[in-house]
């Protein structure tokens, strides 16, 4: 899919330019409110990623600007102003998405995708890995066609996996995206480490691959490169 | 003691100090003038006496003549005044006169004349002094009080008023304070000093938000960068174990300071009153729905949790709501242990939530403040408790900790608007 991030540190910018195109995407950048409004008049985009605070603008307006002109590309806002009144002020003007800043690339990453999937899919697609293949909008994860019996939270963490595959998912990521940024606590890793250990033995009853590896005590990632 | 009160105790000292003042001078002044008019009456009369002596050589009638005793010779004989008590037959008392004694001649034969004139009796003129002095102080009492009364209410009026609008002043505000005048100079002189120092703590105020805000806001940037580039540190194929670990602390220590970061724009947010909204928050729904989005963790940790939830609305906002019961809940979920017990009570006054858990050693009042950490929460930042308060704090709720050796229990008593129904 083709990708604009609207975002004025560039370094950040570059960070996630980066990752993006890692993951397959055409990914184009603008610094600043400008050069953003030219991109967007003459290129077509299917997401567009928006910083609020430009240095030339408000990212808003952006926003704006694009649902009066009826352009069809799904919009995620990524904002570290005042978080929770930008979002719900950007939700109300149209935006589909809030990231609160700092988020983590993966996150972004599952965000981008999610949204993709509902707007060109209306959710219906599956996502395939290998033998593994997920339906999001049942919530069903199948091994060689056989449903995998998951809990809420098991769904979340394999489907995060496989969208952010070959990518090292830190524990902190994982924990923020099953629960949000309200809840840190240290029995959210354990939870996570059990619930991976399940996860595994779940899938390889099912005649299942594991795909899961552990990065030291960093995280994991799901991959079947070595 | 209010301002009048003050006032007028202090006159009604002065003027208990001033009345038996006045009443002993007034005594001496007016014996004085009284004594010194009866002199002058005695003295005309002496004057009379001798030239009527000199020229008809007798005695003429007066009223004031008191006795006549001849002597030898005037020599040795200065005229002298005297004060004497007189026994009066038609009174059938003791009566103070003021004698004048003096030597003359009647046929060229001395003699001593002794006139005599009433005084004032002493314990009359007491009496009436007392009573007019009492009298006057009244009046001055009277007076003093009243104008006092006026004073307080005219002069005094925009000191009150401006007092008033203090009282509600706060410095989130936007607007400043417009402070009533007054034609009189001191308050005028307080008005300016008061509304000078509320401009320079309205803009210090100003400043420090500003600088929180900037710094919250202009941190989060460099720190995503910082966890984007330790990520793809961390995947790199070319570290070993040990630089690997350095990493990974500077990537776990980088998430805290964001945390931070994020928890104390809270707090100043919530500090700001920038979250207005009154929402209707369905506290028992809330809670429900809370306890659902963990409850595998707390299945995990086999947790037994009992709710007793009777349905109760409040009014605030709802991003607040669910921050302040996310966090209770959390809490008491974090600092549980396993196979613990988690009892959550709802009432229209108060919820309680009390978990079993470590014997804690931080004293209960302690625990509200910032980045105070329970005894075992090493990942916790200690910020969840003190955004309770804040919450707390702009919405008058009341929160209490009790802990009864492993049972902890948090009290939150709120004002509830009316029951819900559902």
């Amino acid at each position: 899919m083709k990708i604009l991030v609207i975002e004025d540190n560039v370094e950040l910018l570059q960070d996630i330019k980066h990752f993006l195109e890692e993951e397959g995407n055409i990914c184009e950048i603008a610094p600043n409110h400008r050069l953003a409004q030219d991109k967007i008049g003459i290129f077509p985009y299917d997401i567009l990623i928006v910083d609020i605070t430009l240095p030339d603008g408000n990212g808003l307006d952006i926003i704006k600007s694009v649902k009066k002109e009826n352009i069809d590309a799904g919009i995620i806002i990524i904002s570290a102003k005042n978080a929770v009144r930008d979002k719900v002020h950007g939700l109300e003007i149209g935006a589909d998405d809030f990231l609160a800043k700092p988020f983590y690339l993966a996150e972004l990453n599952a965000r981008i995708k999610a949204l993709y999937r509902r707007k060109a899919y209306n959710g219906s697609r599956e996502i395939h890995f290998n033998e593994i293949k997920i339906k999001p909008d049942s919530l069903e994860v199948f091994v060689r066609d056989n449903l995998l019996n998951l809990t809420k939270k098991e769904f979340d963490i394999i489907h995060f996996f496989v969208v952010n595959r070959h990518r090292l998912l830190t524990k902190e990521a994982i924990a923020e995206h099953l629960w949000g940024d309200h809840i840190e606590m240290a029995d959210s890793y354990k939870f996570i480490y059990t619930h991976i250990a399940n996860l595994r033995k779940k899938i390889s009853e099912l005649g299942g691959n594991d795909y899961i590896q552990s990065i030291y005590s960093v995280g994991y990632k799901f991959t079947d490169r070595e | 003691m209010n301002l009048v009160k003050k006032t007028n105790t202090h006159y009604l000292i002065f003027l208990a100090f001033l009345f038996p003042v006045m009443i002993v001078v007034d005594y001496f002044l007016i014996q004085y003038i009284v004594n010194s008019e009866v002199e002058e009456i005695l003295l005309h009369e002496q004057e009379r006496i001798d030239f009527h002596l000199n020229r008809d050589g007798k005695l003429p009638p007066s009223n004031y003549l008191f006795e006549t005793v001849p002597v030898d010779d005037n020599k040795g004989h200065s005229p002298v005044f005297k004060d004497t008590m007189l026994y009066e037959g038609y009174a059938e008392k003791n009566i103070p006169y003021r004698t004048y004694t003096f030597t003359s001649s009647l046929n060229s034969q001395p003699i001593r004349i002794t006139l005599k004139h009433v005084l004032l009796e002493i314990n009359e003129l007491i009496w009436l002094l007392f009573v007019t002095t009492s009298f006057i102080i009244f009046l001055i009492m009277l007076g003093i009080y009243f104008i006092n009364q006026k004073i307080y209410k005219w002069a005094w009026n925009p000191f009150f008023e401006n007092l008033a609008k203090l009282k509600a002043y706060n410095v989130t505000q936007k607007d400043s304070i417009h402070l009533k005048t007054s034609r009189i100079n001191e308050f005028e002189e307080l008005n300016k000093v008061i509304t000078t120092l509320i401009d320079q703590v309205k803009k210090d105020f100003q400043n420090l938000k500003e600088f929180n805000e900037n710094i919250s806001h202009e941190i989060q940037t460099p720190l995503a960068i910082i966890r984007n580039k330790v990520v793809v540190l961390l995947e790199s194929k070319n570290l070993d174990e040990k630089e690997l670990q350095r990493v990974e602390a500077v990537y776990q220590e980088t998430n805290k300071l964001s945390k931070i970061g994020k928890s104390l724009t809270l707090i100043s947010r919530i500090e700001n009153q920038e979250f207005k909204r009154m929402d209707r928050v369905d506290v028992h729904t809330m809670i429900a729905n809370i306890l659902s989005n963990m409850e595998e963790i707390i299945n995990f940790k086999n947790i037994k949790v009992t709710t007793e939830l009777s349905p109760v609305t409040i009014e605030c906002d709802h991003i607040l709501a669910d921050i302040l019961l996310t966090n209770l809940i959390k809490n008491a979920v974090q600092h549980n242990k396993e196979g613990g017990t988690l009892k959550i009570s709802l009432n229209q006054e108060r919820l309680e939530i009390s978990n079993t858990g470590e014997v804690s050693k931080i004293a209960a009042e302690k625990l509200f403040r910032r980045f105070q950490k329970g005894s075992s929460a090493k990942e916790s930042l200690g910020l969840g408790l003190a955004i309770n308060q804040k919450i707390c704090e702009i919405y008058g709720f009341q929160m209490e900790y009790v802990r009864q050796g492993e049972k902890h229990t948090f009290i939150l008593c709120f004002k509830a608007v009316e029951s819900g129904t559902a």
